[in-house]
């Protein structure tokens, strides 16, 4: 049999199916059910095999039950603050609609980041965070979530919570239920510690334990110790804290000692750095084309021999006594006579009658073809242009001569043409190799370059995480705690929640008293340093003591505004529910500017 | 392919969705919470499947009264408690058909059976309709089911294998050979 098919059957409306949905009635019925069950299961229990082989049933499945919720304590507690959610809380309502995360920071803007740490778990290690504390960490302290030793790096991840501001951003709750009495918590310091590996959480061995010495801006002995835990949903009790004062200023002044000298090393092993850097890359004196060149200079040139010439019959010539030992291109030559060249528009034949006190000969216009001939005579001077020749039989052994050295000429000038070849292949492969070497220092000089941006950035964080954690840190004291399991500690002392007025508030914004529903209220208890944190479940309902002084902090849509100690004080005398709200000014973009407005 | 925001919920929707469960396990009231998160859904489901509302109705209630008896047994998986309950409400179904065969139905719109032709490639006019009705209501059972689920419901493999509790491969396999089947079925149709 086919089943029915039907094409674009109306859709029930919501409305409809809500009708229908009754819880009340399911679990009238399950409970109907489990009585019918339970009456069912008498029978059956008569049974005596049955009956013994339940009863060992169920003592195997409490010890499986006992060994498992043993085993995996811890692995409970892993779960992210943020994420998990209590259920004892839930609990206690009958029907748990929407369950909301216990610690809920009420804008993203301001939330405080996590320093992180790596620590070897094989070395264990103390890290020293920028606020002064240190977190000393043994050897071998954690392990994975299956219980085995973690090996390799570890990453810590660590913030500290010191006043109201701090404990506002990241939405700590620091309401106290001890034995059902209510308390506000007013914190001596606070932290938050956490482990992974590979992005997966890591837990601390049962044997070990984490020393905390965290720095505290309070060296009074009045608080204690808690641990937030966040499936409880309140704070638990560890032990009395102990402060162990430092002095004045101390902390802070070795804070700023650290830093300092940590800033000087840094500097210097920049410089250091840059001074390499520049070693890399080869000065210009150094490169190869300059040393190609002084190599070619140093290359023997061979001086072309001169051709003899023979000389012209008709022409006008001197034979001049002597040595021409400045002209070796003259030397081969014997008798050389030097031929008037018919340039010299001076010369005509008296030149040859005259006896000349002296003569001199020098290069011509036409290095090593033609000569000058100084021509003196008391005051006369007369200058002409010759050409050394030959006559008859010395031209003959002088051209002989001639082949000989040419030959020769050539044979060296082959040579060094052949050295110059050589050279410029030479050359072109150290060129060659120079820019490869080049562009690999280049590359590694702009590694170099961007590591040490890198550190800058790291140190730039770190500074900025320092100052954004010490912005109003002024470190008096130590308090030592003993971490057996990562989470939230604090250091507080318990103020019981005040009863003596209350009142349920409007707020309005300044600017025609619009009104404003918020996301989070926080009453700021300035005389006990604790706040309050209501939402809108709590309906915002203020509890308040007249003696002590308090201002406002609310949140609406990530949107921060206040109202002033002076403001609070006004509304609660004149018994108005109404408070006006200012909006934290658009200027105001780091966390001092938001701690100045809330007045701490 | 639409995407499901019960089924595919964030680590932190689980974790709170987790602590419910634990505290439905110690005190059924809490169960509250994923029955108003959960009714709609299954109803949804398993109306998907029958002709009558009533019908419908009786069945979702069943569904949830099962889960609440069967709770203590629930094991976290790393996946929504829906695709737990929806398992109930398949196999609930399941059950109906085989006492009263009669009661089940398929149901789609045009734009179903519009996405059907075109995942074969093949064009949609009208006249297809009674061809194509035909062809699904001649389906396996189980082939049906992967029918309906993926082209009348629109849910990803993975959803699907966990409903049919089959790997997604083995959904995926299957489906492709249903087209291949569908395909050659309709290359036949002449309007």
């Amino acid at each position: 049999m086919s089943p029915k098919f039907n094409i674009n059957r109306p859709k029930v409306s919501d409305d409809e199916i809500t009708q229908h949905q009754n819880f009340d009635q399911l679990v009238e019925r399950f409970k109907q059910q489990s009585i019918k069950k339970a009456r069912g299961d008498e029978s059956w229990w008569k049974n005596k095999k049955i009956r013994y082989s339940a009863v060992i049933a169920g003592v195997t499945v409490v010890c499986t039950v006992t060994y498992l919720s043993l085993f995996t304590q811890q692995k409970q507690n892993s779960i992210s603050h943020e994420t998990l959610t209590t259920q004892n809380t839930t609990l206690k309502n009958n029907k748990p609609k929407t369950i909301t995360p216990f610690i809920q920071a009420p804008s993203s803007t301001w939330k405080t980041p996590y320093s992180t740490y790596k620590i070897n778990n094989a070395k264990g290690g103390t890290i020293k965070h920028p606020s002064a504390s240190k977190i000393k960490i043994p050897q071998n302290s954690f392990v994975d979530k299956n219980g085995k030793e973690v090996i390799g790096d570890v990453i810590i991840e660590y913030k500290e919570f010191h006043d109201a501001g701090d404990i506002i951003v990241n939405g700590i709750p620091m309401a106290y239920d001890s034995a059902g009495l209510k308390y506000n918590l007013e914190t001596a310091g606070m932290f938050d510690i956490r482990g992974s590996q590979n992005g997966n959480a890591v837990f601390i061995k049962p044997d070990k334990t984490l020393q905390v010495e965290l720095a505290s801006a309070s060296a009074e002995q009045k608080y204690n110790q808690y641990y937030l835990d966040t499936a409880a949903r309140n704070w638990t009790y560890l032990q009395k804290d102990h402060a162990v004062e430092l002095g004045t200023g101390k902390g802070a002044s070795l804070q700023s000692d650290a830093k300092t000298k940590q800033k000087v090393i840094t500097e210097k092993k920049l410089q250091a750095l840059k001074n390499d850097i520049e070693v890399l890359v080869p000065k210009k004196s150094d490169s190869v084309a300059f040393v190609y060149t002084r190599k070619l200079q140093k290359l023997t040139k061979p001086a072309e021999p001169v051709k003899p010439v023979k000389a012209k019959p008709g022409k006008a010539s001197f034979k001049l006594d002597g040595s021409y030992d400045e002209f070796p291109e003259l030397s081969s030559f014997n008798n050389v006579l030097f031929e008037v060249g018919a340039e010299n528009k001076n010369y005509n034949k008296e030149l040859h009658e005259i006896t000349w006190s002296d003569v001199k000969v020098s290069q011509g216009p036409q290095k090593g073809k033609n000569y000058v001939l100084t021509l003196v005579y008391r005051n006369r001077i007369e200058k002409l242009i010759v050409y050394p020749v030959l006559n008859g039989e010395e031209f003959e052994k002088a051209e002989a001569i001639y082949e000989q050295k040419f030959a020769n000429y050539e044979a060296q000038l082959e040579k060094r043409t052949q050295e110059e070849i050589r050279l410029m292949i030479e050359l072109k492969t150290k060129q060659a190799a120079y820019l490869a070497e080049q562009k690999k220092k280049q590359e590694e000089y702009d590694r170099e370059k961007a590591a040490m941006q890198a550190k800058y950035d790291v140190a730039g964080q770190n500074e900025l995480q320092s100052n954004f954690n010490n912005l109003t840190l002024n470190v008096k004291a130590t308090r030592l705690f003993n971490v057996s399991k990562f989470g939230i500690f604090n250091s507080d002392c318990p103020h019981p929640t005040p009863t003596t007025s209350s009142l349920k508030p409007t707020f309005v914004l300044n600017e025609k008293e619009k009104l404003l529903i918020p996301d989070f209220v926080y009453l700021i208890d300035h005389s006990n340093k604790s706040v309050y944190t209501f939402d809108r479940n709590s309906g915002f309902a203020l509890s308040y003591d007249p003696k002590y002084e308090y201002s406002l902090c609310v949140f609406k849509q990530n949107k921060m505004y206040r109202c002033s100690k002076a403001e609070f004080k006004q509304v609660t005398e004149s018994q108005s529910k109404k408070f006006i709200l200012t909006p934290l000014s658009d200027k105001a973009d780091n966390f001092a500017d938001f701690k100045k407005a809330i007045e701490i | 392919m639409a995407i499901n925001p019960h089924f595919h919920q964030s680590n932190q929707q689980l974790n709170e969705e987790l602590v419910i469960i634990n505290a439905a396990k110690q005190n059924p009231e809490h169960f509250a919470a994923l029955y108003d998160k959960y009714y709609k859904q299954i109803f949804n489901y398993v109306y998907q499947r029958l002709d009558s509302k009533d019908t419908a109705f009786d069945i979702t209630g069943q569904v949830f009264l099962k889960a609440l008896t069967n709770l203590q047994k629930y094991q976290f998986k790393g996946v929504p408690f829906s695709s737990w309950l929806y398992r109930i409400a398949h196999n609930e179904v399941m059950q109906l058909f085989r006492s009263q065969k009669d009661k089940r139905a398929i149901n789609a719109d045009i734009g179903d059976l519009r996405n059907i032709c075109e995942e074969n490639e093949s064009p949609f006019f009208e006249e297809y309709i009674p061809h194509l009705k035909k062809l699904i209501q001649e389906l396996k059972s189980e082939d049906l089911q992967l029918v309906e689920l993926r082209f009348f419901e629109k849910r990803p493999f993975k959803e699907i294998s966990e409903i049919l509790e089959i790997t997604e491969v083995n959904a995926k396999v299957r489906m492709y050979r249903i087209i291949e089947k569908l395909k050659i079925a309709l290359s036949k149709i002449n309007v």
